[in-house]
C-alpha cells in the first residue's frame, strides 16, 4: 500500500516538474498574451516564427503603444497551406465559385511560401489588395524586380496606385546541399550543377521532398526545367541568330522556336527523372532533407538556402555544404500577404505587420547574428533581406552574400511558370505513384553490363511518355472544370498518367 | 449469495438514457457522418464516384493492401511471440518470473511513433546497428531497404503486451481438469496443447488478435515517422487539409472502416468466441510447474531477450534526448552528451505549451471519462436493464473503432456545420479554428473503456450489502454513491483514471488530425513537428518522449498495483 502511495506521489511530481522548472528558467518573460492578436498562417520554421513574434510585438509597442501576440497556424509546407486555404474558403463560395463580400476570415496574414503559390492564391481571390504607403514601397523596392523576377505583385487600385496583393518579405535561393564526407567515400567530386545529381553512383543517396507538399522543392524542380528550357532557347539563338533580334511576340509564334522550348523541357524532365530515380525517398517535409544529408542518410539533396545554412551552422562544413548551381538558380521573393475577408481593426493590424516586415528593423532581423541590436535572440535566421538598401552595411552577416549583385542572368519566365501546377501532378504521378515500377526499371538498367546499352537504356528510361504540350493541354482542361468536379478530375488525371508511366517503366525493365 | 443486481430504478433508467445519448453523439454520429460524407457530392446529391475512385487508384489500393499486410504480419508475429511467453509465464515457475513478467509490460509506456524516432537513429545508415555490423564505408541503408520491416518490428514490440495480457488472463482462468484428463488418457503434451489448450484459449486469442490487428491496421504515427506514405492511415492524414473541399478523405475513411469490420469478422470466423461456459472457468487453479537449473535459466532468458528487444526503442529515445546536436554520426554511441535538450524543451515555444495543453486536455477528458465510466459501470453491474449489454458494448466500442475514423467523423461534423451555418458556426464546432472541445471529447471517448473496465471490476468485487444497508437507513441514491460505492471502488477508479489520463496525454491519431493550430498542439503533435525541425528538433522531441515515458511507466505501475490480475481486462474487447 505504501508503495502505491509513493508511486502516486511520484506520478504527480513528474507531471508537475516541467511547470516548476520552467518558472526558474524563464526569467522576466511575460507568458501572458499581450494586447492585440494577429493570426498568421505560415510554413516558416519555429525560429522565424519566434523571432518575428517577439520583434513585431516590440516594434508595435514602440510605434503604436500596444503589444501584439501572434497566433501562428502551421498546417505544413507551402503546398499544404495552399490546399488548406483553398479548402477553407471553398465552403463559402456560391455555385458560380464566387466569394461573398462579407466572407469571414479566420486567418489574417499569409507569411512565407513561394511567389508562385501566392500568385495562385491571388488568382482565385484569396489575397486582398494592400494599400501600403507609396513611400515605403519606393524605399523598400527601388526596383520592382530582381533579375527579371518581380519582388512584389503588380496589382494597381482604381486610381492607378500600387495595391499589391503580396510583397516580398525576404529572398530565397534554391541549391544543392551535400555531405562532403560521404561524397569523398563515394569518390565523387562535389556537385556543382543540377545534372551532377543524376549520376547513377548516387542511386539511393539523394534526399528529395514531395513536390506536392513542399513548395521549396517544387520551386527547385521548376528551376531545373526552366534552366533546360532556357538552354534550348540559347542554343537556338546561337544557331539561328535571327531570333535574337526578333520581337518576342513574333518569336513565340515561330514553329522553330515553338519546337525548341519543348525540347528543352524534355531534357529537363530527363534530368529530373534521373534525380528522382536516385532518390532515397520523397519526404513530406523539406526540412528533413538537409537533416538527413548532415547525418549521412543521403549524400545530397535539393534545399532552400536558409535550411542549408542552418544545417551547415549546426554540423559544420565537413558534413554539410551548400552550393548554388551557377546560372541555374533563381533568387525569388518569399512573400507576405493579407487574406480576403480581413477587415476593420484586424486589417489595420495586418497592415502594421506588413509595414514591420518591410521596415529596416524587420529586414535586418532576417540577417543579423544572435545578440546584435535588433537581431534575433536565440538563433540566426540566415535569410537574405529583400530591401536593397540594408546591404549597404553587412557587418556581421557578410557570409550571406548579396543577391542583388550575385543574381545571375537566369530569369524565371512567367509564361513557363504557368505549367507549374500541372507539372507537380505529373511529377507525383511519374516518380511517387509509380515508385515501385520506377525503382525496378532503374535497377534493371543499372545492372546492364554493357556500358553502351546501359547508356541507351538510361536514355530510354528517362524519356517519359509525356510532352510539354500535354501539360499545357492539361492546364487548359483544368481551367475548364467546374469547381465541384475539380478534385475528381485531378485524381482521375493523376491515375491515368501514373498508369502510363508504370507501363513505360515496365517496358524498360522488360526491354521492350 | 445475494445478487449484485437490483431492480432497476428510475435513476438507472435516466442514467442509461443519458449514456445512450452520449454514445450516440460521440460515437455513432461521427461514424454515420463520416460514412455519409463520403457519398455526398460537392454540389449535393448521392455519389459513388469517390468510393469508386479509391478502388481505381492503384496508389490507394496499394495503401490498403500495405495496411492490411502489415497488420496481419504484426498480428501473426505478435501471436507467435506472445503465446509461448504466456504459457511460460503462467504455467511455469522459475527464478525472476515475477520481475520479468512486469518488465514485459514496459513497451506500453511509449507510443510506437515516439519509439520510431529512436529506431530511426538506431537504424540510420551509419547508426549503431551498422557499427555493429562492421561499419562498411557506405553504411547500410536499413530504413531505405527494410522500411516496412522496421515498421512491423516497432509495432510488434509495442503491441505484444496487449496480446500477452489477454492470453495470460485466459490461461490463468482455464480449468486444468480438461488438460489433466486428456493427459491421463495418454495424449502427448503437444496433442493436449493443440486439441485442448488452444481451443480453450480462443477467447483470449480472439480478443488479443482483434485488438492488435485493428490497432496496427489503423496505426498512423509509426509509418509517418518512417516516411512510409503508401499506407492508408498516412494517405488519410495527408488529405486532412482538404476535408472542407473534397469528399475523398471521407470516402477513404469509409473504406477503411469497412476493411476494419471485415478484418474483425475474419478474426471472429477464424478464432470464434466461445461462451463463458465453454471456456470452463477454473474451479481450482493450476499449480505452475517449477523449472530448475538450466531449464529455469533458459525460460528466464527467453523473457529477458524479448524485454531487451522491446526496450531498444526506449533506450534509443533516451540516448537521442541526451545527444548533443548533430553529435551522433558514424559511431555506436554519440560523441557528446548533454542535458540541454530537456532544458530547451522547457523554454521552447512549441514543446512546453504542448505539455501544458496535453495536461489540460487529458485532465478534462479524464474527468468526463470517469463520470461517464462510473455511470456506465453502475448500470452494467448494478441494474437489470436490458440495455446494459448494449451500454457495455458501446463503452468498449472505441477500442475496436479506429481512432482515425472517429477523428474524421468529428471533422465531418465540423465541415457539415460550417457549410450549413457559415459565419454562425459555433466556435466549439469549428475544429480547424478551436479544436479543444472536440479533442477533449475524442480523448474521453477513446479512453472510456479503461475507466469502465476498471469500475466494473471494482463493482463486481464489491458486494451490494453495504449500499443496501445505507439505503435502508434512509440515504438517498446519490449519498450512497458518494459515501459508500465510490470509496469502495476508489482504487479501481484511480487506476482507470490514471490509465485514461496517461493514454489521453499520448493520444496520437486524434491529436495529429484534429489539432491543426500550433497553439493548441498536444504533446504528440508537437513531437511530430519537432522531429521534422532543423537542428535540435529531433532531440527536443526525444526529451519530450522521455518525460512521457516516465509518466506512463508510473501510471502502469500504479494501475498494476491496484488492478493486478484484472489489468488484462483493460485491453480486452
Amino acid at each position: 500500500m505504501m508503495r502505491r502511495y509513493v508511486l502516486i506521489l511520484l506520478f504527480f511530481a513528474v507531471l508537475l516538474v516541467p511547470v516548476v522548472l520552467r518558472r526558474f528558467m524563464v526569467h522576466g518573460q511575460s507568458s501572458a498574451a499581450s494586447g492585440l492578436r494577429l493570426v498568421i498562417i505560415t510554413p516558416d520554421n519555429q525560429d522565424i516564427r519566434r523571432e518575428f513574434a517577439r520583434a513585431f510585438d516590440r516594434w508595435h509597442r514602440e510605434k503604436y503603444g500596444v503589444g501584439v501576440t501572434i497566433d501562428y497556424r502551421t498546417p505544413g509546407g507551402t503546398n499544404d497551406i495552399e490546399r488548406q486555404l483553398i479548402s477553407t474558403y471553398a465552403v463559402y463560395r456560391d455555385r458560380a465559385g464566387k466569394l461573398p463580400e462579407d466572407v469571414p476570415a479566420d486567418i489574417d496574414v499569409l507569411f512565407g511560401g513561394g511567389d508562385f503559390s501566392f500568385d495562385q492564391l491571388k488568382a482565385i481571390g484569396l489575397l486582398q489588395p494592400m494599400h501600403l504607403d507609396p513611400a515605403l514601397l519606393r524605399t523598400a523596392f527601388p526596383s520592382s524586380a530582381l533579375a527579371g523576377v518581380r519582388l512584389y505583385d503588380k496589382n494597381l487600385d482604381a486610381s492607378g496606385a500600387p495595391a499589391p496583393r503580396w510583397v516580398g518579405a525576404c529572398l530565397s535561393g534554391f541549391g544543392i546541399i551535400y555531405n562532403p564526407d560521404l561524397y569523398q567515400t563515394l569518390q565523387l567530386p562535389p556537385p556543382r550543377t543540377w545534372h551532377d545529381l543524376t549520376d547513377p553512383r548516387l542511386n539511393g543517396f539523394i534526399g528529395l521532398a514531395d513536390p506536392s507538399h513542399s513548395g521549396s522543392v517544387a520551386a527547385a524542380l521548376m528551376i531545373v526545367l526552366q534552366r533546360a528550357m532556357a538552354d534550348a532557347e540559347q542554343e537556338l539563338f546561337t544557331t539561328e541568330p535571327r531570333f535574337v533580334t526578333m520581337p518576342a511576340a513574333q518569336r513565340k509564334k515561330d514553329p522553330e522556336y515553338q519546337a525548341a522550348i519543348p525540347r528543352g523541357w524534355k531534357r529537363g524532365m530527363r534530368d529530373l527523372t534521373l534525380i528522382a530515380a536516385n532518390a532515397r525517398y520523397f519526404t513530406d517535409s523539406a526540412e528533413i532533407v538537409p537533416t538527413d544529408v548532415s547525418r549521412g542518410e543521403a549524400a545530397a539533396g535539393m534545399a532552400i538556402d536558409f535550411y542549408a545554412h542552418v544545417t551547415e551552422d549546426v554540423v559544420g562544413p565537413a558534413r554539410a555544404r551548400f552550393v548554388l548551381p551557377p546560372h541555374a538558380t533563381a533568387i525569388t521573393p518569399d512573400p507576405v500577404a493579407i487574406l480576403t475577408g480581413v477587415k476593420g481593426e484586424r486589417l489595420e493590424l495586418a497592415m502594421h505587420f506588413v509595414e514591420f516586415v518591410l521596415s529596416k528593423q524587420g529586414q535586418l532581423l532576417w540577417a543579423l547574428p544572435v545578440g546584435a541590436p535588433d537581431g534575433p535572440t536565440v538563433r540566426a535566421l540566415l535569410r537574405p533581406p529583400i530591401r536593397q538598401d540594408v546591404y549597404a552595411d553587412r557587418r556581421g552577416w557578410e557570409s550571406l552574400g548579396d543577391p542583388f549583385t550575385e543574381a545571375g542572368n537566369f530569369n524565371q519566365r512567367g509564361e513557363w511558370m504557368a505549367l507549374f501546377t500541372d507539372c507537380r501532378m505529373i511529377w507525383v504521378a511519374a516518380w511517387i505513384d509509380s515508385r515501385d515500377e520506377l525503382k525496378k526499371a532503374y535497377a534493371s538498367v543499372l545492372s546492364e553490363p554493357d556500358p553502351t546499352l546501359r547508356a541507351a537504356l538510361l536514355e530510354k528510361f528517362s524519356d517519359l511518355p509525356i510532352e510539354m504540350k500535354d501539360v499545357a493541354a492539361m492546364s487548359a482542361q483544368r481551367a475548364a472544370q467546374p469547381p465541384e468536379q475539380l478534385d475528381l478530375w485531378r485524381a482521375r488525371e493523376r491515375i491515368r498518367w501514373a498508369q502510363r508511366f508504370r507501363e513505360h517503366y515496365r517496358a524498360v525493365e522488360e526491354r521492350k | 449469495m445475494r445478487s449484485n443486481r437490483q431492480r432497476s430504478s428510475a435513476a438507472h433508467v435516466v442514467t442509461a438514457v443519458l449514456l445512450l445519448l452520449f454514445f450516440a453523439v460521440l460515437l455513432i454520429w461521427p461514424i454515420c457522418q463520416v460514412v455519409s460524407s463520403g457519398f455526398l457530392a460537392r454540389g449535393g446529391g448521392l455519389t459513388f464516384a469517390y468510393v469508386g475512385l479509391i478502388f481505381r487508384d492503384p496508389v490507394l489500393v496499394r495503401g490498403l493492401v500495405n495496411a492490411i499486410s502489415i497488420a496481419v504480419a504484426v498480428t501473426a508475429i505478435t501471436l507467435a511471440l506472445s503465446l509461448p511467453l504466456a504459457i511460460l509465464s503462467v504455467r511455469y515457475e522459475f527464478r525472476g518470473r515475477g520481475v520479468l513478467n512486469s518488465l514485459l509490460l514496459v513497451p506500453l509506456v511509449l507510443p510506437p511513433f515516439v519509439g520510431a524516432i529512436g529506431m530511426k537513429m538506431v537504424l540510420g545508415r551509419f547508426g549503431p546497428l551498422t557499427q555493429l555490423m562492421g561499419a562498411p564505408p557506405l553504411g547500410i541503408d536499413w530504413i531505405g531497404r527494410f522500411r516496412v520491416a522496421g515498421i512491423i518490428v516497432v509495432e510488434v514490440l509495442h503491441l505484444y503486451p496487449i496480446m500477452l495480457l489477454n492470453l495470460q488472463a485466459t490461461l490463468a482462468n482455464l480449468d486444468p481438469a480438461l488438460e489433466q484428463a486428456a493427459a491421463n488418457l495418454g495424449a502427448s503434451r503437444w496433442r493436449v496443447f493443440w486439441r485442448i489448450t488452444l481451443p480453450l484459449l480462443r477467447p483470449g486469442l480472439f480478443a488479443g488478435c482483434t485488438l492488435v490487428l485493428i490497432w496496427s491496421f489503423t496505426e498512423l504515427g509509426t509509418p509517418l515517422m518512417f516516411d512510409f506514405y503508401t499506407i492508408t492511415p498516412v494517405q488519410l492524414f495527408r488529405q486532412v487539409l482538404e476535408v472542407s473541399s473534397s469528399p475523398l478523405p471521407f470516402a477513404l475513411v469509409t473504406v477503411m472502416l469497412a476493411a476494419s469490420a471485415l478484418l474483425y469478422l475474419a478474426g471472429k470466423v477464424a478464432l470464434g468466441r466461445s461462451s463463458d461456459a465453454a471456456v470452463g472457468k477454473a474451479t481450482t487453479a493450476a499449480s505452475p510447474q517449477r523449472l530448475h537449473g538450466v531449464r529455469g535459466l533458459l525460460a528466464a532468458c527467453a523473457l529477458a531477450l524479448l524485454f531487451a528487444l522491446a526496450v531498444i526503442p526506449h533506450v534509443a529515445v533516451i540516448i537521442t534526448s541526451l545527444t548533443a546536436t548533430g553529435q551522433w554520426y558514424k559511431s555506436f554511441l554519440p560523441a557528446q552528451f548533454t542535458f540541454a535538450h530537456f532544458g530547451q524543451a522547457l523554454v521552447d515555444d512549441l514543446a512546453f505549451p504542448s505539455v501544458m495543453r496535453s495536461i489540460e486536455y487529458a485532465s478534462l477528458a479524464t474527468l468526463l471519462a470517469v463520470s461517464i465510466g462510473l455511470a456506465a459501470a453502475i448500470v452494467i453491474v448494478r441494474s437489470s436493464l436490458r440495455v446494459r449489454g448494449l451500454i457495455d458494448t458501446l463503452s468498449m466500442l472505441p477500442l475496436a473503432v479506429p481512432g482515425l475514423v472517429l477523428s474524421f467523423g468529428y471533422l465531418a461534423i465540423s465541415v457539415s456545420a460550417k457549410r450549413r451555418l457559415g459565419m454562425h458556426t459555433p466556435r466549439f464546432l469549428d475544429v480547424q479554428e478551436f479544436p479543444v472541445v472536440v479533442l477533449v471529447l475524442a480523448y474521453a471517448a477513446r479512453r472510456l473503456p479503461y475507466v469502465v473496465r476498471s469500475a466494473v471490476a471494482g463493482l463486481e468485487q464489491t458486494p451490494r450489502d453495504l449500499e443496501l444497508a445505507a439505503a435502508n437507513l434512509g440515504a438517498g441514491r446519490f449519498a450512497v454513491l458518494r459515501k459508500i460505492t465510490a470509496p469502495l471502488i476508489l482504487a479501481n477508479l484511480i487506476a482507470g483514471a490514471l490509465l485514461a489520463f496517461s493514454f489521453a496525454m499520448l493520444e496520437v491519431s486524434d491529436s495529429l488530425l484534429l489539432a491543426q493550430r500550433s497553439d493548441y498542439y498536444p504533446i504528440t503533435k508537437a513531437i511530430l513537428d519537432l522531429s521534422q525541425r532543423l537542428g535540435d528538433g529531433i532531440y527536443i522531441a526525444s526529451a519530450l518522449g522521455v518525460w512521457a515515458m516516465v509518466l506512463l511507466t508510473l501510471t502502469i505501475l500504479i494501475a498494476n498495483s491496484i488492478l493486478a490480475k484484472k489489468m488484462g481486462a483493460i485491453f480486452r474487447v
